[in-house]
């Protein structure tokens, strides 16, 4: 189910994103997440779930379609203004990306102060945003000295340096064990309950089954199912993220988000990834 | 403000210390180029003065027709004067020229003076030499003139030598620390795309992430115009030293060491700086990994 289209929602309308000729990142993407939420966006690598938080950090435009963020299109916003727009954003790359020469708190600070924050700023926020991810204990130290879950922390704490109303997390349990991965989870729940927007990237099927959020599913540049937690069970929910990787019908016909897969013969575009093109596994076979 | 000024300037030094050996590479060859084109230019200036001391030592002759009076003389005097380039302009009558002559080689005493009378000038400006020797050839009941053209042109084509030596050589070298400049912002660029990629994603501006590497190549072609400076300082106190030894007397004026420091590390500056702006103009962007 979708969200409808007010000014409060993020809003991806008939969007495709074109690589080449014959190379699609996403085949005609319609999707609403209202303000709040919580979204999973799953599938397999190369499904196209990075593209979509790509149109919203603008790292990619749309070829055709419309992305709309709290009511203003950004698809074609100038590149003077991207800067501003990620501002408005917390962004966690699935690799961290921290500086492996600053501590954990010069590594918070260090963005701060690209972002035009002064010294005092910095001295009164740095810990507090870290007391908040949970990691104030840990902030002398250096980020080899961290497990990956206090590493994906720290990304999450430098997210948050714009107070952001939006964060996006590309696979952020991707290189962690079940117990961190739930620790971030809680991490991104509790900012949720405070009212920033959520949406994860990720093929973490348990974590998925576990939150019992929303979640849409992708597969091939399209979004093949979007089921939320009081439609279906935990179990629904696995059967909708299964049920598209199976290259076979899909899980919901009278999903209103719902396209019909293309034919097997169909000779248009290709997928992004190699590794699309190798034979499919499905996840329980 | 002074914060902002303070981040920038630490950026721009923490890039250049992470890849030194390529910093040390650009600042010595723009310290070289400079000191070439600033230490050639040194020398024409002081070329260019000497020459100036040693225009009165090119003494031009001009002999006169035979049978010119005392009237047509002080006409062609005033004539003479009047042209541009002329110091001075003496009469030397023929009587005077024959008794030089003869305590010079008493033997020719007993033929008759073949002299005619003649003008002694003395130029005010070397380089004008060729155009005051026709002006006054030009000049009615004068016979010919005589002046040291060889060694004026001698002077003048070592003046030329080196003002070519000095931009040929030193801008071959200028457009090499340039390239050199530039190659090392962008490695900076290269090896600090950790940073570059945290300030993309938090949303910093393009200034922000560019202006540290301007600074860096401003930073480069100050310390390569400092450089030069003292390199030209160094030489020209070795050279004074031994004209010292030899002539025994303070031979070369003061070095203006101040000056060379603002004009070369000005230039420094502003190459430094467009090189480094060419740099950045490329895509600093990296992948987001989003």
């Amino acid at each position: 189910m979708s969200a409808p289209l007010t000014q409060d929602n993020i809003v991806f309308d008939k969007v495709e994103v074109k690589y080449s000729e014959y190379v699609y990142a996403l085949r005609g993407v319609s999707l609403t997440i209202a303000r709040g939420e919580f979204v999973f966006l799953m599938g397999q690598t190369g499904t196209g779930k990075s593209t979509l938080l790509k149109l919203l950090t603008r790292e990619v435009k749309p070829t055709s379609g419309r992305v709309l963020l709290w009511g203003r299109e950004i698809g074609g916003l100038p590149e003077r203004d991207v800067p501003a727009l990620r501002r408005e954003m917390g962004i966690v790359p699935q690799d961290f990306a921290l500086l492996p020469r600053k501590r954990v708190y010069e590594n918070v600070a260090y963005a701060m102060r690209a972002i035009g924050a002064t010294r005092r700023e910095v001295r009164r926020r740095v810990p507090e945003i870290l007391e908040r991810v949970h990691i104030g204990h840990r902030a002398d130290a250096f980020p080899h000295q961290l497990s990956g879950g206090e590493q994906q922390r720290v990304a999450i704490g430098r997210a948050l340096i714009n107070n952001p109303p939006l964060l996006l997390a590309d696979e952020p349990t991707g290189n962690l064990d079940p117990a961190h991965s739930w620790e971030i989870m809680e991490i991104l729940m509790e900012l949720n309950r405070r009212g920033t927007t959520v949406i994860v990237a990720t093929h973490d099927q348990m974590v998925v089954e576990r939150m019992s959020k929303r979640v849409v599913n992708m597969q091939g540049g399209l979004v093949v199912s979007d089921v939320t937690p009081s439609d279906v069970s935990a179990e629904a929910i696995t059967q909708h993220v299964t049920a598209g990787w199976d290259d076979e019908e899909p899980a919901h016909e009278d999903h209103p988000i719902l396209e019909p897969e293309p034919p097997e013969e169909f000779e248009g575009p290709i997928p992004l990834d190699e590794e699309d093109l190798e034979p499919e596994v499905p996840p329980h076979a | 403000m002074l914060d902002r000024i303070e981040f920038l300037l630490t950026e721009a030094i923490t890039a250049m210390r992470r890849n030194w050996l390529m910093s040390f590479a650009a600042i010595s060859t723009l310290a070289v180029a400079l000191f070439l084109l600033g230490g050639l230019g040194y020398v024409l200036i002081r070329m260019n003065a000497a020459a100036e001391d040693l225009s009165g030592r090119f003494e031009m002759r001009v002999w006169l027709r035979d049978g010119v009076s005392k009237q047509q003389i002080s006409e062609i005097a005033a004539d003479i004067r009047a042209i541009k380039g002329v110091k001075e302009a003496r009469w030397v009558p023929r009587d005077i020229e024959w008794k030089r002559q003869i305590e010079l080689t008493p033997e020719v005493a007993y033929f008759d003076n073949p002299f005619p009378d003649s003008f002694k000038v003395i130029l005010a400006d070397i380089s004008l030499g060729p155009e005051v020797e026709s002006k006054i050839k030009a000049l009615p009941r004068v016979d010919a003139v005589e002046y040291l053209r060889a060694e004026q042109q001698f002077m003048e084509q070592l003046m030329n030598f080196l003002q070519w030596l000095a931009t040929f050589v030193g801008g071959l070298l200028i457009v090499t620390s340039g390239i050199l400049i530039y190659n090392a912002i962008r490695m900076n660029i290269l090896a600090r795309w950790r940073e570059v990629r945290i300030m993309e994603l938090v949303g910093a501006s393009r200034s922000t992430i560019r202006i540290p590497f301007i600074l860096e190549g401003m930073l480069q072609g100050l310390l390569g115009g400092f450089t030069a400076s003292l390199l030209i300082f160094a030489a020209q106190q070795a050279v004074a030293e031994q004209l010292k030894a030899v002539l025994m007397t303070a031979a070369l004026p003061r070095f203006p060491i101040e000056l060379a420091l603002v004009v070369l590390g000005g230039a420094g500056v502003v190459f430094g700086g467009f090189c480094s702006f060419l740099a950045v103009r490329e895509p600093v962007r990296r992948r987001m990994g989003v």
